[in-house]
């Protein structure tokens, strides 16, 4: 999909592509059957959300509800709230009625990019419920409440407006509330619809996130932490990461007068030199017009920019990592560990494309038992979690094959999660189902690196933890002696010679405490324990 | 009653001893220093030959057994359970044997470990467990457990022309019928009153010991005819001792010609490993092996053979006490084929023990057996008081025979041969190991 790679500049919405091809296909969405989509729908507008606030420096406040919609037959209503930005009124029928239209198709670090998300959604409640969607959104710098009721014209990849209004906001409320309807099975997706929840609730500590589901249930996640991650800022292309199409592109868009501006201004890491050297090696005057070069031309130049080994590593300001706080909140928040570290890697890169790995480790405490062969793994991409084919995602392999547990003093099965987080401009997915990362080598080895550094520190806290469970089993190897000790030297002191059972007991309790260094309460409770049988 | 105060004095002492020495541990408790009993290591490499005395004494190391060890707590708990178990004993007059000790002090401690669940201990399992602690409160209190008044089972038996005073009794021992006197576990409670006997035999074999008292052999040969039944009782050996030394009797040891007899002749003569700290009281230094050696087997041509090989190890000396043959074999070569049983692998273990693993290594000639000692001795040194010229002599036949013979052999060559010929020859011929 071309798409994805499209740039533009800031907020510029435009639509790219038809319609009708997601609603014939959308199981490529996600969209395959009534459980997998009502897991879809959720996510999908969980995701706006949270790309709504986070990204823009708020600190979400989510609200999910799920109800049945109708008596008989298996329609859900899905709402979800937040408080983010908002959409300018007349950009809502676009936003969430035509089909590849979206804010994200720029170098930047969202949850969403392909436009897709919202509408393939309504498109499926829409046929499978015949209901419209309803939008209310209202943003910080406007006095008015917007209210949509929309539908999709699938041949015309149009919106439909069925009903519109504004009202005056009589409190300072900003963010968007939609809200649809579509068939679904809320039994079999129940358990998916929670992992996922929970999952990201892991990774959003500084989020309020109220769930209500269908059967009443109510889960809160509260916030634990004011601070949100760094939100990305949009970025040129680095020169590697560049195709003919791209390159096109750039020379349709912009209005540059040489080719050298058109350089410098739409790549990072080319200055004047730079510049200058590649159109030399492409064999291209520098004063040349960009709307007078041919292909050939273009390809050319693609060529030496792909070629040339001299640019800097691509910027990492366009990504967004979650931080070594919030990991370690967000696993406090659900786990209560009584370890947890954290780790976030410096950027890197694979063709061209930023990157950056962070690992949280938690031990203990409400962590689950993992399985006996590896611990257990909570993978995620852009702050996504993934839940599905865990088996063949790169981190996967990293904490079954790259790390050898019992080096690190873990006995598997243990109270152990790893999280891992990849950030990138483009995540390597494998296939569509955007659910496993693929094994790139320098992603992999940074994987790696980043587990390997957490849990050298889980293994001086475990170390030390053995060693104090040592010195209490010393203790009771030695405590449990006490009273037969004291009742034999008073038999042989006995009488006469001044020596009370008590004060010998208080001073061996002494000496073994002080000798141990475990508290002398310790200490008496298991002297104290002893009984002596016959 | 001279044997009541005796008995007296003993407990009297034993008390203040143990008071004395606990009143210490409990002091350095109330001042707060570590709770230890320091006392002489009983173990091998503690144990010492002294060549002069040629006794084996306990060596001048000492173990720091404290509360504070993991791996010491218990045996420091047992210790003390035990002392107290014997001050209880003494002040009561009462006379416990080593079993009773063992079950008085037997009991569960029940504690709770850190995660609350509760365990059960008992303070020792087995008998050899609470013996141990008896040997290790001895060597101490540096009191014996017979001065404790701790008794054991009687094991050794005497008869012959001996008057003592045991307790209130006086025993005439040679009116034992075809019974004989048990030798008690307080031996130093036995007073000599009359004595008509010219040197003393000591049967390893108590079967041997009856059929040599039925045949009236300490009658006929003024002997003290005794038996240790096997290893001998801490009783037999002070018995043997006071024999040697009060009353001057010359000590023969008889055992059967293999590897646990020659040890048992060692242990009357010099003391044992485990008990090196009684040695002064009750080895007897001048007790003398009179048989069944090698020699009297196969004859002295047989280690004559193997003299150029024990030079190689022992030097050219070795020569002068092997190279002359002085006397026959005892068993033609007939009798031999009867009468000798083949060598068992554990016994050549335990030869190795007792010589050194260079002198079996040079001798034995059968390769699976030389490969086994290998794999399972190599390095052994051998006991300094074996690696004599006599006893290379005998044991190096053994090596090269791979043979062992029992004293019931003799007797079966006739009971007459053992009493008349064999016993009284080797006495008078001085044929003998010293
Ligand atoms: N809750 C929201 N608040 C603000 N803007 C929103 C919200 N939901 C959707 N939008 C806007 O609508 C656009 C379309 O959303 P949609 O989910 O269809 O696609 P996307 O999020 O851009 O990409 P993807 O297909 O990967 O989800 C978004 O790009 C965003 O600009
Ligand atoms: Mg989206």
């Amino acid at each position: 999909m071309g798409v994805m790679s499209a740039v533009a500049p800031a907020e510029r919405y435009r639509a790219i592509s038809p319609a009708e091809f997601f609603y014939k296909y959308r199981e490529i969405a996600g969209f395959s059957n009534p459980a997998r989509a009502l897991y879809q729908a959720v996510r999908e507008f969980v995701e706006n959300a949270l790309d709504a606030t986070d990204s823009h420096g708020i600190l979400p406040n989510i609200k999910i509800i799920i109800e049945k919609a109708d008596e008989n037959r298996e329609f859900y209503r899905v709402t979800v709230e937040d408080n983010g930005i908002g959409l300018p009124p007349h950009v809502v029928p676009e936003a969430f009625g035509r089909v590849l239209f979206s804010s994200k198709y720029i170098l930047r670090q969202t949850r969403g990019m392909f436009g897709l998300g919202a509408k393939v959604a309504i498109l499926y409640g829409q046929m499978t419920t015949g209901r419209p969607v309803e939008v209310i959104t209202s943003q910080p710098n406007l006095r008015r409440i917007y209210y949509f009721k929309l539908r999709i014209d699938i041949n015309k990849n149009e919106p439909i407006i069925i009903e519109r209004g504004s009202w005056r906001k009589n409190r300072d409320w900003h963010g968007t509330i939609v809200s649809m309807t579509l068939e679904g099975d809320w039994s079999r997706a129940k358990q998916r619809i929670k992992d996922y929840i929970l999952r990201t609730a892991v990774v959003t500590p500084y989020a309020n996130i109220v769930f209500i589901t269908p059967d009443g249930e109510i889960y809160y996640y509260e916030r634990v932490i004011d601070k949100l991650p760094r939100p990305p800022k949009e970025v040129k292309p680095h020169p590697y990461g560049v195709d003919l199409e791209l390159m096109k592109r750039i020379r349709d868009g912009g209005s540059f007068s040489t080719v050298k501006e058109m350089l410098m201004k739409s790549f990072q890491g080319i200055g004047k030199v730079t510049a200058s050297s590649l159109l030399e090696i492409a064999g291209i005057s520098p004063d040349l017009s960009p709307k007078s070069l041919s292909d050939r031309q273009l390809l050319e130049l693609v060529n030496a920019m792909k070629n040339y080994k001299r640019f800097r590593a691509p910027t990492s300001e366009a990504l967004s990592p979650l931080g070594e706080e919030v990991i370690k909140a967000g696993l406090k928040r659900i786990y209560e560990p009584e370890f947890v570290e954290a780790v976030t890697r410096k950027p890197s890169a694979y063709q061209g494309h930023p990157f950056i790995v962070e690992v949280g480790i938690a031990f203990g405490g409400k962590v689950p038992l993992s399985s006996d062969k590896y611990p257990t793994l909570l993978r995620y991409a852009n702050k996504i979690p993934l839940l599905y084919d865990e088996g063949s995602d790169v981190s996967t392999a990293v904490i079954k094959e790259d790390i050898s547990w019992d080096q690190y003093l873990v006995k598997l099965p243990a109270p152990i999660i790893v999280l891992v987080h990849i950030c990138s401009t483009k995540i390597p997915f494998k296939g569509v189902g955007k659910e496993s990362i693929a094994d790139v080598k320098e992603i992999r080895n940074e994987i790696k690196l980043a587990i390997q550094e957490v849990a050298r520190r889980l293994r001086l806290y475990l170390s030390k933890k053995l060693k104090e469970e040592e010195k209490k089993k010393r203790v009771v190897s030695l405590a449990k002696y006490v009273p037969e000790i004291v009742r034999a030297l008073t038999i042989i002191l006995g009488d006469g010679q001044g020596v009370k059972a008590e004060l010998l007991e208080e001073k061996l309790v002494e000496i073994v405490s002080l000798r141990t260094g475990i508290p002398k309460d310790e200490v008496h409770k298991v002297v104290k324990s002893v009984e002596i049988g016959v | 009653m001279a044997i009541s105060s005796v008995d007296k004095h003993a407990r009297q002492r034993s008390l203040e001893i143990l008071r004395e020495k606990f009143a210490t541990i409990a002091k350095r408790i109330l001042e707060g220093k570590k709770p230890v009993l320091i006392m002489p290591k009983r173990v091998l490499s503690n144990t010492i030959y002294d060549m002069k005395k040629k006794l084996l004494l306990l060596g001048p190391e000492m173990k720091r057994r404290s509360l504070l060890d993991v791996n010491e707590a218990r045996k420091f708990m047992q210790t003390l359970l035990m002392a107290s178990i014997i001050y209880e004993a003494l002040v009561n007059d009462e006379y416990p044997t080593i079993r009773d000790l063992y079950y008085r002090g037997k009991h569960t401690i029940s504690y709770r470990d850190i995660s609350g669940k509760i365990h059960h201990e008992n303070t020792w399992d087995e008998q050899r467990e609470s013996d141990a602690v008896i040997r290790d409160i001895e060597v101490f209190l540096g009191v014996l457990r017979e001065e404790m008044l701790i008794l054991s089972k009687e094991k050794g038996k005497v008869v012959g022309n001996l008057i003592i005073r045991s307790g209130d009794d006086v025993i005439d021992l040679s009116k034992m019928g075809h019974g004989a006197y048990a030798i008690e576990p307080t031996p130093d409670l036995i007073e000599f009153k009359d004595i008509d006997a010219e040197f003393v035999l000591v049967v390893e074999k108590d079967a041997v010991f009856q059929q040599l008292h039925r045949y009236g052999f300490w009658k006929k040969y003024k002997a003290i005819l005794i038996t240790s039944a096997g290893q001998p009782d801490r009783a037999t050996r002070r018995f043997v001792r006071r024999l040697s030394e009060e009353l001057k009797l010359p000590i023969y040891i008889l055992t059967d010609a293999d590897p646990y007899g020659w040890y048992i002749y060692s242990v009357f003569k010099i003391g044992s490993i485990t008990l090196s700290y009684e040695s002064e009281r009750l080895a007897t230094p001048n007790a003398k092996f009179i048989g069944v050696s090698m020699t009297d087997i196969f004859g002295e041509e047989e280690a004559a053979k193997n003299i150029n090989k024990l030079a190689s190890i022992f030097g050219k000396e070795i020569k002068e006490v092997i190279s002359k043959p002085r006397k026959k074999a005892y068993l033609s070569e007939k009798e031999r084929r009867n009468y000798i049983i083949k060598a068992k692998k554990k016994d050549v273990e335990r030869a190795v023990e007792l010589i050194g693993y260079d002198v079996a290594d040079k001798l034995i000639r059968n390769p699976e057996i030389k490969k086994y000692i290998r794999q399972k001795k190599l390095g052994v040194s051998g006991y300094p008081w074996f690696r004599t010229p006599e006893w290379i002599k005998e044991i190096s036949i053994f090596f090269s025979k791979l043979a062992k013979l029992e004293i019931e052999a003799m007797a079966s060559k006739g009971l007459k041969f053992l009493a008349d010929t064999y016993i009284p020859t080797k006495i008078e011929t001085g044929d003998w190991i010293d």
